[in-house]
């Protein structure tokens, strides 16, 4: 079979390309809220673990912190969704895709966490200190002095976090979600060929991936104007 | 003062989940009595089997394609899905293993297990429908059918003889051990009717038996593709998969049928 023929059973019959069309909405979707509820629940499980870490405060709050991170990056991802179907939402009509951005973002959260804590315990306490000295609590000296620096040191990990969590997201098909992954997977049950479903949806992930790391390039610029005086 | 909201929080949390965890809300009542009743409805599948292909055919039913048939059935357990489509013998080991199941009496169309082989491969082809029609004849396969099903039900094991030149090389046998009783795990071992039937056509060739164990999506490409001799996973044949693989004799007669809560 020649490489169009193939192309046109794989693609072009019974209108293939909307599984991939299709995958492709879901896992966008699905990343872009997990990682908006792992960068949410990271940043604040961050703030209370340096909290902790500097001044001695939220002691049982930083114990569930450490407990929640040693549980989730203990566990594989996949076991963590399978878990939230199949036991936590056992009996609970809830959409699936809603399940997948709980079990990502919750993920997600407590590798951001550390990254962002990295980020905030890097910034020198001469930081707070001043900030405090200028009459600013210390949760606004948190928010207007440590957290922005913090930011800008840890994007690049960040962004990495972004693009491993999109890539996690193939595993969805474990809890019957049409993802990009599982569409591929199902033209290739249908045409038997493995060769251009799996390189169309590993193209696919590329260029996502290659996109998202230009715009966080794009940003990291934006954000070191200030650098060059 | 901050720190005990935060704590106060946190173990709201903390009980919220565990209410979760015990599941509050019961499993919705049982809609699918007949085939006409899955329109509209969710279907559980397995991705590529037969059933996928009927479900797809009904009209307005949304389709579920899961990795293994078990996937499923726990899915329509819990509520999640309204019907399961899987092969007879398949379905009949779930039911047995989960009382609040039952298979409908209401069946599809006859199928035809068979064996898959790489499109070009007819000298292997002729030589396997030669091995189970002699197997056949002889009765040993009649046994191995006797051992899976009805009331003498594993007092037929086949023994893989130990007296059997075997020269002609490996035999590799690509397969998805998540389908009773044609395949299953059982501790470190992949036992099942086709793993016996496979037994007796290799010792009766002269091949030595290598199972490899795969997502049955994947089980007719690596036939194609070579990393496997012959694909042995309750293949029904199908005009589709024919494009794709030769099929040797048939050696077992099924049809889907469709599983629902009690």
């Amino acid at each position: 079979m020649n490489f169009i023929e193939s192309f046109r059973q794989n693609f072009i019959e019974a209108d293939r390309w909307k599984y991939l069309a299709d995958g492709l909405g879901t896992t966008l979707l699905i990343t872009l809220l997990a990682v908006t509820i792992g960068m949410l629940l990271g940043f604040f499980v961050a703030v209370i673990r340096a909290t902790y870490l500097r001044t001695g405060r939220f002691r049982i709050a930083d114990w569930f912190c450490r407990l929640y991170l040693t549980v989730i990056r203990g566990t594989p991802v996949v076991v963590q969704l399978l878990i939230i179907y199949f036991v936590i939402f056992a009996s609970v009509p809830i959409s699936k895709t809603f399940v997948a951005v709980i079990a990502f973002g919750i993920n997600s959260g407590a590798y951001v966490a550390e990254i962002v804590r990295g980020g905030i315990m890097a910034i020198d306490t001469g930081q707070l200190e001043a900030g405090r000295s200028l009459g600013l609590n210390y949760s606004r000296t948190m928010i207007y002095i440590i957290l922005p620096q913090a930011l800008k040191n840890v994007l690049p990990a960040l962004a990495n976090e972004a693009i491993v969590l999109l890539k996690e997201t193939s595993v969805a098909g474990y809890i019957a979600i049409a993802d990009l992954t599982k569409g591929g997977d199902i033209i290739r049950s249908q045409t038997f060929s493995a060769f251009l479903p799996l390189l169309a949806v590993a193209v696919i992930y590329l260029v996502m991936v290659v996109v998202l790391t230009k715009l966080v390039g794009l940003l990291e610029g934006r954000l070191a104007a200030n650098d060059r005086r | 003062m901050l720190t005990r909201k935060i704590a106060s929080v946190f173990s709201a949390l903390a009980l919220s989940a565990a209410l979760l965890l015990t599941g509050c809300g019961g499993v919705p009542e049982n809609t699918v009595h007949s085939v006409t009743d899955l329109e509209g409805k969710m279907i559980g599948v397995q991705l590529g089997t037969t059933g996928d292909t009927l479900a797809g055919d009904i009209k307005g039913a949304t389709v579920e394609k899961y990795n293994k048939a078990a996937d499923g059935v726990q899915a329509l357990k819990l509520g999640k899905i309204d019907a399961v489509i899987v092969d007879l013998e398949t379905a009949k080991a779930f039911v047995e293993k989960n009382d609040d199941i039952q298979i409908l009496d209401e069946e599809f169309a006859d199928e035809e297990y068979a064996i898959a082989i790489k499109l070009d491969n007819t000298a292997l082809q002729s030589e396997i429908n030669g091995a189970l029609a002699a197997l056949e004849s002889d009765g040993t396969l009649r046994n191995i059918k006797k051992n899976y099903e009805g009331d003498e039900k594993g007092q037929h094991p086949y023994e893989v003889k130990t007296d059997v030149d075997r020269s002609r090389g490996t035999l590799v046998m690509a397969t998805n051990a998540e389908f009773p009783p044609y395949e299953e795990r059982q501790g470190d071992q992949i036992v099942g009717f086709d793993v016996d039937m496979m037994n007796t056509v290799c010792d009766y060739l002269g091949y030595e038996l290598q199972i490899e164990d795969m997502a049955f999506d994947s089980v007719i490409p690596a036939v194609q593709s070579g990393k496997a001799d012959v694909g042995v996973a309750g293949l029904s044949v199908t005009p589709d998969r024919e494009k794709n693989v030769l099929f040797s004799d048939n050696y077992a007669v099924t049809h889907q049928v469709i599983i629902v809560r009690k």
